[in-house]
């Protein structure tokens, strides 16, 4: 059995990305003090999970009922419980550019609106589950349904006090993440069990445990202030924000941190503000989700910004046309150009798609009402700007003119494996079946900083395209003597190098001349750091019907527009979208894990959290920009998170629409609006 | 919680009888994935709810976590593996696969299983349908679309190739 008394009390941060990344470690494997329903207290190892669960129903442990708070409002109070020595307030994050009171005082109009944002799971279908072995010769294994297998071994070598080399991190295929697998939570546990065990030893949670004991999206409260003129032109916005990071600080900083950096990147606003306040509470720990901080921020803005609309007696589509920001705009805060952006053509192309001039409201029975609304999203691509953003690939060839790609990149779902093998296919002219990968395991692939962050392709895509073309020149120089052809006139396509006269030696000769004639192999590692981080963009238009008397809320068509630059994968790319609207549609309408007055999750089930499911979907329809982003591979951008960020406040502003009432609580709750 | 005496159950999996000793309180699921290693019936929520585990028990679709492993002794349980050969279900793994209607992969052996019920009871059934019968397997990466797409195009075949006499090949449209 694994408690606070028998394993190491090294604090650490379960959101670490990278050895002395500087965030605030407060975790530990097992904490004598318990801090919220959900906290780890004791494990067992046994040879049965049902051995296993009757020792732990043996289990006595005397509890001193410490006070406690759950609401991150009220946490700031000064005489609240204090859940960490350093007290609630994780700290104050602050950004700001131009002059915000002169922008304010100098408005026609100034709206001021609170909203609070929910605390949804991110279901991924596999409950998080891991193995830990140490049996062999010391060194630990791990392996995890994770995102970061690196990040994991800084942590698990930071934990057990092991040199980096005696730690490694396997990462086999993952179903599903969201993020939700980004943060270390059962692996020193298991670990620590193996240990003492000296053999393997597996955790898994079970759906419930997932719910409440690993990761949520941040709940957030958004007070938002709007100066703007008559015509409709944003002068001045202050938006502050409160987030509730649960018990433990985990990615407390980095969430606000990137909330407040995109809330920049949207419109043109002269005198812009943010503030932002992760606040620690007695809940379940809130970590990284799909959108890490926008979804929050944008669901806020933008059902907030459709009241200004409607003041102003100003179309939700014409508000945004006239804010929007356009191609090549500087971000204000560095100066640093948004890149090849393209929101404005989403909001058109989708307007016209959905037909939103041209909508009437229906006739329908009294209890029965329909509304359309619309939305702006924003993201980011990879991490540039805050970390370095970095990854190593290595490529080998075999001299049957295959290859092996070594890769740090963690699918998990999204396909990433795929668009990388597109990507030195197309480079190579190579098929996919050509090629193996070793894929996302410490002892074998150079180093990653870890699948978040929508980088996958914007990162390692980048890298793989320069590491095969490090490959491809070698090839040509081979094929160039012997061809005996003008190296710069040769073009790979079909495993072949073809020269303009017609003659070509297969990619199999070419290898096998260098192992053997030149005696060398064909191998190549590229190490690429990202030095840009556009912004990807998307436009998405609802319809709603709301039933007064059944109090159900149907999103009939839903349609999304989005800026991806270009689309290495139009199949996967869409299937990003689709998903990411069933995720926002949950966000805006029903997924909430809800707490009982002693702060335990009461929801924490499939029975009663409730995600739509196949026949609560609208009819979906996705529509992509590809104008290109000059310095993407290929022109792409990232399209995970933004998937999702623009779909919930459309829901919800179609809903308002529906109702002729503003909603500022998530998800919307008809019952309580209609008191 | 005592721990019960073991029994002894028979089933016949993927058409190859399988005998091993479990507990009376076992499910269906838990048996087939830690007594037979049958890997490709997942588990999501253990509680009815996800339709992961979802398989054939003597013709009818099942969620097997829900199945004591008793109530299936001398029955037949087929999974998405053990329907390799059948050509309704290559069909609709040919149309997943082309369709981009998987992802993480972890739903699509109950959603295959589903799908395949579905389609075996009623040829034809429109989109409503289909979506109303997925209903009871959850998915978290696709939005569900691409499967339903999916199903729909290996109706839409079925029907031809009834009419044609042929067999159901289904491919995307560009």
């Amino acid at each position: 059995m694994a408690t606070c008394f028998n394993t190491p009390q090294v604090k650490y941060n379960s959101a670490l990305r990278f050895e002395r990344h500087g965030i605030p470690a407060d975790e530990l494997i097992f904490s004598p003090v318990v801090r919220f329903v959900g906290d780890r207290v004791a494990a067992v190892a046994a040879t049965s999970p049902k051995i296993a669960a009757r020792a732990l129903s043996l289990l006595d442990v005397d509890y001193e009922v410490l006070p406690a708070v759950f609401d991150p409002e009220e946490a700031l109070a000064e005489d609240a419980p204090k859940i960490q020595p350093g007290g609630n307030l994780v700290a104050e994050i602050r950004a700001e550019t131009g002059d915000l009171d002169q922008g304010l005082a100098g408005s026609d109009y100034v709206f001021t609106d609170k909203y609070y944002t929910p605390r949804p799971s991110h279901i991924a279908l596999e409950p998080h589950t891991c193995i830990a072995d140490v049996s062999r010769d010391g060194p630990l294994t791990v392996w995890s349904a994770t995102q970061n297998i690196f990040a994991f071994r800084v942590l698990l070598s930071g934990i057990f006090s092991l040199p980096m080399h005696k730690v490694r991190v396997v990462k086999p295929p993952v179903g599903g993440a969201f993020g939700g697998k980004l943060e270390m939570t059962i692996e020193p546990v298991a670990a620590a069990l193996a240990m003492m065990c000296r053999r393997p030893v597996k955790v898994e949670l079970t759906r419930r445990e997932v719910f409440f004991a690993t990761r949520t999206r941040h709940a957030a409260v958004v007070e938002i202030k709007t100066g703007v003129n008559r015509d409709g032109f944003i002068q001045a916005q202050d938006i502050k924000v409160i987030t509730n990071t649960g018990a433990y600080t985990s990615s407390a900083l980095n969430v606000l941190g990137a909330m407040i950096d995109k809330a920049f990147k949207q419109y043109r606003i002269p005198g812009m503000r943010c503030q932002g306040y992760p606040v620690l509470t007695n809940t379940p720990v809130a970590g990284a989700m799909r959108g890490y901080g926008s979804p929050q921020l944008i669901l806020a803005r933008e059902v907030h910004l459709d009241r200004v609309a409607r003041e102003l007696k100003l179309d939700p589509v014409e508000l945004r046309r006239r804010n929007l920001v356009r191609p090549g705009d500087p971000n204000p805060r560095s100066g640093a150009t948004l890149g090849d952006c393209y929101p404005l053509e989403c909001l058109e192309l989708g307007a016209r798609e959905f037909g939103w001039d041209t909508w009437r409201r229906p006739i329908l029975p009294p209890h029965k009402k329909r509304g359309i609304g619309m939305a702006v999203g924003v993201h980011g691509n990879g991490v540039y700007g805050v970390h370095a953003d970095i990854t190593g690939v290595t490529i080998t060839m075999n001299e049957d003119g295959t290859g092996i790609l070594f890769t740090g990149a963690h699918d998990l779902g999204q396909g990433v494996i795929t668009i990388l093998l597109q990507i030195a296919c197309e480079v190579l002219g190579m098929k996919q079946q050509d090629w193996s990968v070793i894929e996302a395991d410490t002892a074998y692939v150079p180093w990653d900083l870890g699948m978040y962050a929508s980088r996958g392709t914007w990162v390692i895509g980048q890298a793989v395209k320069r590491c095969a073309e490090t490959i491809a020149a070698q090839v040509k120089e081979k094929a160039a003597q012997i061809l005996n052809a003008d190296l710069e006139k040769l073009n790979l396509s079909g495993g072949r190098v073809n020269a303009p006269d017609g003659s070509s030696v297969s990619l199999r000769d070419v290898v096998w001349e260098i192992q053997q004639k030149d005696g060398r192999e064909l191998i190549a590692s590229y190490s690429h750091r990202s030095t840009f981080n556009p912004t990807s963009y998307g436009a998405d238009f609802a319809e709603v019907e709301v039933d007064l008397e059944q109090k159900t809320i149907r999103v009939i068509r839903f349609l999304a527009v989005h800026d991806v630059g270009r689309a290495i994968n139009p199949l996967l790319v869409e299937g990003q979208i689709e998903g990411g609207i069933q995720m926002g549609i949950g966000y805006a309408l029903s997924e909430d894990l809800k707490l009982d007055a002693a702060g335990k999750v009461v929801n924490a089930s499939f029975k009663k959290y409730v995600t739509p499911k196949a026949a609560d979907m609208p009819t979906l329809k996705v529509m992509l920009v590809e104008n290109g982003e000059r310095q993407g591979p290929y022109g792409a951008k990232s399209i995970g998170e933004c998937a999702t960020i623009p779909v919930a406040p459309a829901v919800a502003n179609a809903v308002a629409d529906a109702l002729g009432r503003e909603i500022h609580a998530f998800p919307i709750d008809l019952r309580a609006l209609s008191d | 919680m005592e721990l019960q005496n073991e029994i002894t159950v028979s089933v016949r999996i993927n058409g190859t009888q399988f005998t091993a000793a479990a507990a009376p309180e076992e499910s269906l699921l838990e048996f087939l994935r830690t007594r037979a290693m049958v890997m490709d019936v997942k588990c999501g929520c253990n509680k009815g709810d996800c339709g992961t585990c979802t398989l054939i028990l003597d013709g009818q679709p099942v969620k097997s976590c829900l199945v004591l492993v008793a109530q299936a002794n001398s029955k037949e349980v087929w999974t998405v593996k053990g329907m390799a050969l059948d050509p309704l279900m290559q069909a609709l793994q040919e149309s997943f696969a082309t369709h981009g209607a998987i992802q993480c992969g972890f739903c699509t052996p109950g959603m295959l299983v589903t799908a395949r019920s579905l389609l075996a009871d009623c040829p034809q059934p429109d989109r409503a349908a289909i979506k109303e019968a997925l209903s009871g397997n959850l998915c978290r990466c696709t939005g569900y679309k691409k499967i339903v797409d999916a199903v729909a195009a290996v109706a839409a075949c079925q029907a031809s190739a009834r009419v044609q006499g042929g067999r159901c090949r289904v491919w995307k449209q560009q």
